[in-house]
């Protein structure tokens, strides 16, 4: 399938996630989008949990025996991985888009996506051995 | 010594299937992937579409992908790749094709034209740090005339085939067009020039559009680092913007 033909008009956003060109600056690009997506769903799917709590405890006790599951825990370490993923590439966009650390960006991103591993694992830990 | 090798080329009419063609060469070693190109249009098929001119990165000219990714071919050395599998070669991407590896570059120039891109620039006064002497070798009482060079860019297009936000929005200017409203802006001091150029590029197919992939810089073959350039516009925009919220 070649996108640049007419009839794949409304596919070309496919090529943002081409596996070919896996540059440190395509890598951040793909990676903002995924996590901005995954945060968007997250967020209308915190609102909808949020309203058991108009339930009382009878609507919202059940909901947090599931919550401590080990499958929801994990659930949550993935979702910290997206917001510490997107704030911290966010950080350097908005600095770059300014023209600040330009010719830094790539480090940068690199130094960044290192502080949110560690910061990862240190609440991977923190939630597993709770 | 020479170096066998298979072009894997896309092919493509309109109103006609795409598909690849495999063509076998031999070039010599030192070739470089237009020479493989050109010998598969010589020996097996006259009908293959391809631009060349320079075929020495000066013109832009046959600008295409090379296993998925933008190059200049005529710079490209076969040896570069590993022959025991076929090199792939394909149009740039997010510009219209004409035929096989030929695209339409016009809306493309009428934006490079738009930019207000003069390609000759007045050459650097230094060069690694060191002043560059012009009357070097010249009779000394001679008025000192800075050079003339062309510009780095060579409106080559792969900024916009390597652009993600050009695949999906074919209105956005472009790394090129946007790193040329730079370079006029770098060149003038002239206030109502400065702002017409800047007028230009502040807008939401303008810089705005970037989303900061810096995937045109990485494709860039000729060191304009337009994503760098994009970036500087923004700040320039963002203080003009500023400059002017506090005159009012």
């Amino acid at each position: 399938m070649n996108l640049s033909l007419p009839e794949y008009k409304k596919l070309r956003f496919v090529r943002w996630f081409d596996l070919r060109r896996l540059r440190v600056g395509n890598i951040a690009y793909i990676l903002n989008r995924v996590t901005a997506l995954g945060l968007v769903a997250y967020l209308y799917i915190h609102l909808v949990v949020l309203s058991l709590l108009a339930q009382g405890p009878s609507g919202w006790d059940p909901f947090i025996r599931v919550a401590r599951t080990p499958f929801f825990l994990m659930l949550d370490v993935i979702l910290l991985a997206g917001l510490l993923i997107h704030g911290l590439n966010g950080i350097r966009l908005a600095l770059t888009g300014f023209g600040v650390g330009i010719r830094g960006q790539k480090p940068l991103f690199v130094a960044l996506m290192i502080v949110a591993a560690v910061a990862l694992i240190a609440a991977i830990l923190k939630i597993f051995m709770h | 010594m020479s170096l066998d090798v298979t072009l894997r080329v896309f092919r493509y009419r309109p109103n006609q299937r795409a598909h690849y063609d495999t063509f076998n060469v031999t070039v010599p070693d030192a070739a470089n992937v237009l020479d493989a190109i050109e010998q598969a249009w010589d020996k097996y098929d006259r009908d293959l579409m391809f631009r060349h001119a320079c075929h020495h990165a000066s013109c832009g000219t046959c600008a295409v992908r090379i296993n998925g990714r933008e190059k200049l071919p005529c710079i490209a050395p076969v040896r570069d790749y590993k022959t025991s599998k076929p090199i792939t070669i394909e149009p740039l991407r997010n510009f219209p094709l004409v035929g096989d590896l030929v695209v339409d570059v016009a809306g493309f120039f009428q934006k490079q034209e738009a930019s207000g891109l003069v390609i000759t620039r007045p050459t650097e006064d230094t060069l690694d740090g060191k002043r560059i002497e012009h009357t070097q070798g010249l009779d000394s009482s001679a008025p000192v005339v800075p050079f003339n060079r062309f510009e780095n860019c060579i409106e080559c297009g792969i900024c916009l085939s390597a652009c993600p936000t050009m695949a999906a929005d074919y209105k956005f200017f472009g790394p090129a067009g946007l790193a040329g409203i730079k370079r006029e802006l770098d060149k003038t001091t002239d206030p109502e020039k400065r702002a017409a150029l800047l007028q230009l590029a502040d807008t939401e197919q303008g810089v705005w559009r970037c989303h900061s992939a810096w995937e045109c810089t990485e494709a860039c073959p000729q060191s304009v680092y337009p994503a760098e350039a994009i970036m500087e516009l923004r700040q320039e925009i963002t203080r003009q913007h500023f400059k002017n919220l506090f005159r009012r």
